[in-house]
């Protein structure tokens, strides 16, 4: 990965760098504003001016609101991020596993995934309330929105499944095979390991995906708000900096684990080269 | 054993996607065929929900709308995406860096996207804060009120969301590309426009693909970001299904949804038409 | 026992004092028997305006069982009641929702012989006068959907009957708030909402039923209309109430549509409007950032809305009675004075006066002067001594009540015109 990219005049990657920087600037623009605004007095409001510059917010985070409940919103969500999660990459591997061969049917499930990514949310939403309704069945966050969630991150873990074996180079498993190892040791030590970044990917995604879904689980949450929803709810009422306190929290802990996973890799990288 | 396997690990997939996809589809379908009055559906078969929709003028400048919006969303996306792609994979050095800034340019997507919208107000407003900055500055005399609740404000916030969706796979594709081809371009005399035009774009056709797909999709079945950031002004599809669903005019919307399905199916078969996603990916 | 008794809830205090000694617990209500109800839950939704923690906390320590609380945007409330019925147990709901809700079967009436405090409630909700000589506003007036025929019907009754649908807990009146900085001129009537002078500057509700009704308000002050009842809109009534919506939106009277009581509130500390058609407390919120902000009366009178509580169809036997102890402790006064402080109304008013300061009651019901600051619930300074409240007191707010929330029998052609209005 060393070899000198695309030939680019100093010009050519100073205008392209000027680019990327503003299109991160923009992306920072609402959380910009958000920081600052999670750092208004205590009479402050969720618009300019300020009224104040306080921590009063940050402390107000983890005592109970007027409305809505942001512990066990934020529990349920987290609880569910993970179990979508799990669910998607353990789906995803097998049903990418599946796929390498012919099967019948192969072609009509493809177009079933593909589908699943590009039904709007609030239909698939709107379909799986009027199910669930039809059938008498109560829907709650870990059944009816948790299958909600499911598809729309699964056809994500499939499409990136899909990329990796597509690059797979069958050789190494053969290899395997020759040498008398079974279908699960196989996997386990030829496959899994090839295909771990990707995985990771995966599960990055369905969690994302998952936290901040909010169409699909609008009419299918049943009794127990996620966090989106929770927070939407809470607009009905009085909503304070309170939000983007939480807002400027989460923001500082991603830094945070970004950083920790780079210092990670940085050590290992260091062990790796002292060991040689 | 052999013959079974591919089944048994397809099996999951296929149960979820059919319990959570393909029925509750059928039940939209059958429900848009059914009546309503104002308390309750009737199940029958009429057709008035359709008529309704498609007979109305409404339904035709919402789809106009609609589809206005992801043109214009779709081609300043592709653009933006391409180059911030293009500079990820091919002007970044070493594999860390590229993850790391990619990572930060997800980083502001993990603050729920309620809470990411109800900032737009203090940072574009009237009183906001790239207007005052832009006063401070002395590059505008008064405060830019087109900046919030119009269609600009929309287009902004959707490029703001949906910008990411095409940057990861045309990365992606980008960072497959073999660097021997390019060099061979190089090589041979071709200027950095002729490359990008010849080597890259070709190349990075199904990210192209697959980004515009999930921009499509997600533009046109938006009802929330439409409805903040214009303040209510503007239509689309999503918004009128969700305004029926409030009323519990569970057929009018589902007909709506059949309608809006159908569109939508077209849209994405026409894009697969030009790229064959699965073989390329 | 240090806590303040009042009213007729000491006398049940006492009952449970003298239930004590048999029970042999602490926690415990004098129809149920003690042991039980602490391991019953009751899960109730509605919009944030009342599903309040505060709420649920007061009835643990009060009632002994648990009250599960979960807030959702309008739509979602009316969508939940309907599609989910087995998902809750007690229901926060508007009156005007009732009209579409009851119907459907997924509440039970409730037996009014069972509500103790069922004659104290406020006229409004059950002859629909205020004072016997009231007249009844337009719209869906509360009354005309509070009651059922027998307890097995979903027909709604004309008159009171012994099966209620919902027992009311909160209703308010809602006007045009302003800034009264920037407006710049006093404003007296609806029709000051499309004046071209706030031009970009104004905004409406984008709830399409309550929506349309504030343009029926401005359109009668213009006197460009006559609605024989606005709540009830016919088609060409619709289509002239949305044709001046459309033009005015074109003409760029609106600065925005605003559907979640936050926006109202970020919409005027921003200083994106100036006028807007607003719900109370929002007011309240603006002004306790130090914004000025009035609760403009005007003289076409006030649309009004109210709320209650309902009992899913799916409740029996312990629970059920929960349900009816939490309903009656609703009423008896420690969540009136919550509501009457945050500038609401209760449905049984004298027995929140006693949870209330002289002070207190005098500002919000009497419409006097403050003696001294006025606080909110959780303690903020709300309003100056010597602030009257916009508007005066309880019999003048309510009652130059012009209407009510409605749902109309042309519902379904409505939302299509309205639809059409968000277009254009």
């Amino acid at each position: 990965m060393r070899r000198p990219p695309v030939t680019l005049t100093l010009i050519g990657r100073t205008v392209l760098t000027a680019f990327f920087c503003l299109f991160v600037l923009f992306l920072y623009g609402p959380t910009l504003t958000i920081i600052i605004l999670s750092f208004q007095g205590p009479n402050g409001g969720l618009t300019f001016p300020m009224n104040g510059v306080s921590l009063h917010w940050f402390a107000r985070l983890f005592e109970p609101q007027a409305v809505g409940d942001f512990a066990g919103a934020l529990t349920r969500s987290l609880l569910l991020g993970s179990m979508v999660m799990a669910t998607t990459v353990v789906i995803s591997i097998a049903a990418g596993l599946a796929f390498r061969r012919r099967f019948i049917g192969s072609g009509a499930l493809f177009t079933l995934t593909v589908a699943s990514l590009i039904i709007p949310s609030i239909l698939v939403s709107l379909g799986i309330g009027l199910l669930f309704n039809l059938a008498g069945l109560d829907p709650t966050w870990y059944t009816s929105a948790f299958g909600a969630q499911l598809t729309w991150t699964l056809p994500f873990g499939l499409l990136i499944m899909f990329a990796v074996f597509n690059r797979f180079n069958r050789a190494w498993e053969e290899a395997a095979l020759d040498l008398g190892a079974s279908p699960w040791q196989r996997f386990r030590h030829v496959v899994l390991p090839i295909i771990a970044p990707s995985v990771v990917g995966v599960a990055l995604f369905g969690f994302t995906l998952s936290y901040d879904e909010f169409a699909r689980t609008l009419l299918t949450a049943g009794s127990d708000n996620t966090l989106p929803l929770e927070i939407f709810g809470m607009t009905t009422n009085v909503t304070t900096p309170v939000l983007y306190a939480l807002g400027t929290v989460t923001t500082g802990l991603s830094f945070l684990v970004i950083a920790a996973a780079l210092a990670a890799i940085a050590l290992i990288r260091h062990a790796a080269t002292r060991s040689e | 054993m052999k013959l079974r396997a591919p089944y048994l690990q397809a099996a999951p997939l296929a149960v979820i996607l059919a319990a959570f996809l393909l029925l509750p589809m059928i039940v939209l379908v059958v429900v848009s065929f059914f009546d309503y009055d104002s308390v309750q559906i009737i199940p029958s078969f009429v057709l008035t929900n359709y008529r309704d929709v498609l007979g109305s003028m409404v339904t035709w400048r919402t789809y106009l709308s609609t589809l206005r919006f992801t043109a214009i969303v779709w081609a300043i996306t592709l653009v933006v995406g391409f180059w911030v792609s293009f500079y990820l994979a091919f002007v970044v050095q070493g594999r860390v860096t590229q993850l790391v800034l990619f990572l930060v340019c997800t980083i502001p997507f993990l603050t729920s996207n309620i809470i990411r919208m109800i900032s737009w107000v203090p940072f574009l407003g009237r009183e906001g804060l790239l207007n005052t900055v832009l006063l401070r500055l002395g590059l505008i005399r008064q405060p830019l009120e087109f900046l919030l609740f119009s269609d600009f404000a929309v287009v902004l916030a959707y490029v703001h969301l949906y910008t990411l969706f095409v940057v990861t796979p045309i990365f992606n594709t980008m960072m497959r590309i073999d660097r021997r081809l390019i060099e061979a371009a190089i090589d041979g005399g071709a200027r950095f426009w002729q490359i990008v035009a010849h080597v890259i774009i070709p190349l990075c056709k199904p990210g192209i693909a697959i980004g515009s797909i999930f921009v499509v999709t997600l533009v046109m079945g938006d009802f929330i970001t439409v409805r903040l950031m214009s303040g209510g002004q503007s239509a689309s599809v999503g918004l009128m299904i969700s305004n029926q669903i409030s009323l519990l005019q569970y057929p009018a919307a589902c007909a709506n949804a059949v309608v809006l399905l159908a569109v939508v199916l077209l849209m994405i078969a026409a894009i697969l038409r030009i790229v064959a996603i699965r073989k390329e990916l | 026992m240090i806590r303040k008794l009042a009213g007729p809830f000491s006398r049940r205090r006492l009952l449970r004092t003298a239930s004590l000694a048999t029970a042999g617990t602490l926690a415990g209500f004098p129809t149920i028997w003690a042991q039980n109800i602490k391991n019953v839950t009751l899960r109730q939704f509605g919009t944030g305006v009342s599903n309040l923690n505060a709420i649920a906390d007061k009835v643990k320590a009060d009632l002994g069982f648990t009250l599960q609380m979960t807030a959702l945007d309008t739509d979602a409330v009316t969508q939940k009641a309907v599609t989910q019925p087995k998902s809750y147990d007690v229901a926060d709901i508007e009156y005007f929702i009732t009209k579409k809700v009851f119907p459907t079967g997924v509440l039970q009436p409730m037996d009014t012989k069972r509500i103790k405090l069922f004659d104290k409630i406020v006229p409004i909700f059950t002859s629909g006068k205020l004072t016997p000589t009231s007249q009844v506003a337009q719209g869906t007036a509360p009354h005309t959907v509070a009651f059922v025929e027998s307890k097995a019907s979903t027909k709604f009754a004309p008159h009171p009957t012994q099966w209620a649908t919902l027992i009311p807990t909160i209703y308010n009146a809602d006007t045009l708030g302003i800034r009264p900085d920037l407006v710049g001129r006093p404003i007296r009537n609806w029709k000051d909402l499309v004046d071209p002078t706030f031009k970009g500057k104004a905004a409406i509700l984008n709830i399409p039923g309550i929506g349309i009704m504030d343009a029926a308000m401005v359109m009668e002050s213009l006197g460009t209309m006559q609605y024989v009842d606005k709540g009830n809109m016919t088609r060409p009534e619709i289509d002239k109430t949305v044709a001046f919506l459309i033009d005015t939106k074109k003409s760029g009277q609106f600065r925005a549509f605003w559907k979640t009581f936050d926006e109202s509130v970020n919409l005027m500390t921003s200083g994106e409007v100036v006028i807007q058609s607003m719900w109370s407390p929002a007011v309240a919120a603006v002004r306790s950032k130090g914004i000025a902000c009035t609760y403009q009366p005007l003289a076409e009178g006030y649309r009004a809305w109210a709320g209650g509580l309902g009992i899913a169809k799916h409740l029996s036997g312990l629970e059920l009675d929960a349900a009816y102890e939490y309903i009656n402790w609703y009423l008896s006064g420690w969540v009136g004075a919550y509501l009457n402080r945050q500038g609401y109304y209760s449905a049984v008013l004298e027995t929140s006066k006693n949870y209330m300061s002289p002070d207190e009651w005098g500002f919000w019901i009497e419409g006097k002067p403050a003696q001294a600051d006025i606080k909110s619930p959780e303690g903020k300074i709300m309003e100056k001594a010597g602030a009257v409240r916009d508007g005066g007191s309880f019999y003048e707010r309510m009652g130059h009540v012009a209407c009510w929330n409605s749902v109309m029998t042309e519902d379904r052609y409505m939302i299509q015109k309205w639809n059409e209005f968000i277009a254009a």
